[in-house]
């Protein structure tokens, strides 16, 4: 059961990939960052429970709490530059 | 290792080899850093493979916030495509290959990966996992080995990543200057705090955060974890309260100069348990003399070292951030 989950886990985790390399978007590679993070946390805990060794799942943990964190830092980037294209607009225009 | 596993370590693999040539090949640097984030979850999940749990939550704390924030913060302050390649790429390659044929070659000697009669194995792993039990007693056996066993190590490295905090600085400056000489940032416009989800349900995440930190923290002595993986969590949960509320905000809630002291405070804590020990008639960095019981000497010690690193890697860490964070705002 838990191999059927990893499997298919592992297989989504390669599709993830190929569109985070194929792009053609900033927002498909941001999204398909995103899936993959979650995919891992999936990986992880299904592995834990595989290897016996439930108290791994910290590591679970670390990842499904600040994962999204690289999310975040990549909208405050959009925000700033589209600030920062917005003051150089009207200079240009002078 | 099962056949099963191996099955599953060389298709995580094959995944990382081909992360890492898009890395390479791409002059898009925004997409170098998500192909990054897709890296380090990679490693992280092959280490875990591995079954080495400390090393993976390492990789884990620095890899899923904080290298995206501050790779995200030096991109803010240049520019997004990458220069063409330098010339010469015949000679870069021809010396890559010469260096690759050697290392190769030193190989040969070396004994079979994962061989039980290697010397390494031999010896010295069984004797920390014996002796684990007997002079520190405690379940993880990375930890005694990290805290104790090779203390002097992670004192050096604690050192290094001290040096590395304090480089950034003198390069980018703390931030201090910048706010003084009048580039105020508007309050109302910074950070995500007109995002009304991203803030709400970032400010509830941050205390779970926080105390997942301090539990990798003080429980890494019986699981995986300790205090540079606990450092690095703390410093997440601070940079995704500046990412939510603005830079300002959060340099009044923690201001630099309780950065720097943690900074070298952490150092300090570490340098005065070694020095505690040869006070108290024991050499440096030896815990057993800290307490009547040595094998409580050894738990204390280790616990205050450990301590000293979490509080120098989150002071670094958060300190990198605010002086990206505030070039890129000036």
């Amino acid at each position: 059961m838990y191999y059927a989950v990893i499997v298919a886990t592992l297989v989504t985790m390669a599709l993830a990939l190929l569109r985070a390399v194929r792009g053609p978007t900033v927002y498909d590679r941001v999204l398909a960052v995103n899936m993959f993070g979650t995919k891992t946390v999936l990986l992880l805990a299904a592995l834990a429970f595989v290897f016996g060794r439930p108290d791994f799942l910290d590591l679970v943990l670390v990842y499904a709490l600040i994962n999204f964190i690289g999310v975040f830092a990549v909208l405050e980037f959009f925000r700033n530059r589209a600030t920062r294209a917005g003051e150089r607009q009207p200079a240009q225009h002078e | 290792m099962s056949t099963i596993t191996l099955l599953f370590s060389i298709f995580l693999l094959t995944l990382l080899m081909i992360t890492t040539m898009a890395i390479v090949r791409t002059r898009n640097l925004f997409v170098a850093v998500m192909l990054m984030g897709i890296a380090s979850l990679l490693i992280a999940a092959s280490f875990f493979l591995l079954d080495a749990a400390d090393v993976a939550l390492t990789e884990a704390a620095v890899g899923a916030g904080i290298s995206t924030v501050l790779f995200l913060g030096a991109l803010a302050l240049t520019s997004e495509r990458e220069r063409s390649p330098s010339s010469l790429p015949l000679l870069s390659l021809g010396i890559v290959a010469i260096v690759a044929l050697i290392v190769i070659y030193a190989t040969f000697d070396q004994p079979p990966l994962g061989s039980p009669s290697a010397p390494v194995q031999a010896h010295l792993t069984p004797w920390y996992i014996e002796s684990t039990r007997e002079l520190i007693d405690i379940p993880n056996v990375v930890t005694a080995v990290l805290a104790s066993f090779r203390g002097y190590d992670t004192l050096g490295e604690v050192i290094v990543v001290f040096t590395a905090g304090v480089g950034v600085l003198f390069l980018l400056g703390t931030g201090a200057s910048a706010s003084a000489a009048g580039a105020p940032l508007s309050e109302d416009n910074a950070g995500l705090r007109h995002y009304l989800i991203p803030r709400i349900l970032g400010r509830l995440l941050i205390p779970f955060i926080l105390l997942l930190g301090f539990y990798v923290q003080f429980h890494g002595e019986y699981s995986p974890g300790g205090g540079f993986q606990a450092g690095a969590i703390v410093a997440a949960s601070i940079i995704l309260y500046s990412l939510l509320e603005g830079e300002q905000r959060a340099l009044l809630v923690i201001p630099q100069g309780v950065l720097l002291a943690m900074m070298v405070g952490g150092v300090l804590l570490y340098g005065a348990v070694g020095v505690a020990g040869l006070v108290l008639g024991g050499n440096f960095l030896d815990y057993s003399v800290l307490d009547s019981d040595p094998v409580k000497g050894q738990q204390w010690g280790i616990l205050l070292i450990e301590i000293g690193i979490g509080i120098t890697v989150a002071g670094v860490l958060i300190s990198i951030f605010h002086a990206f964070a505030s070039r890129g705002a000036a």
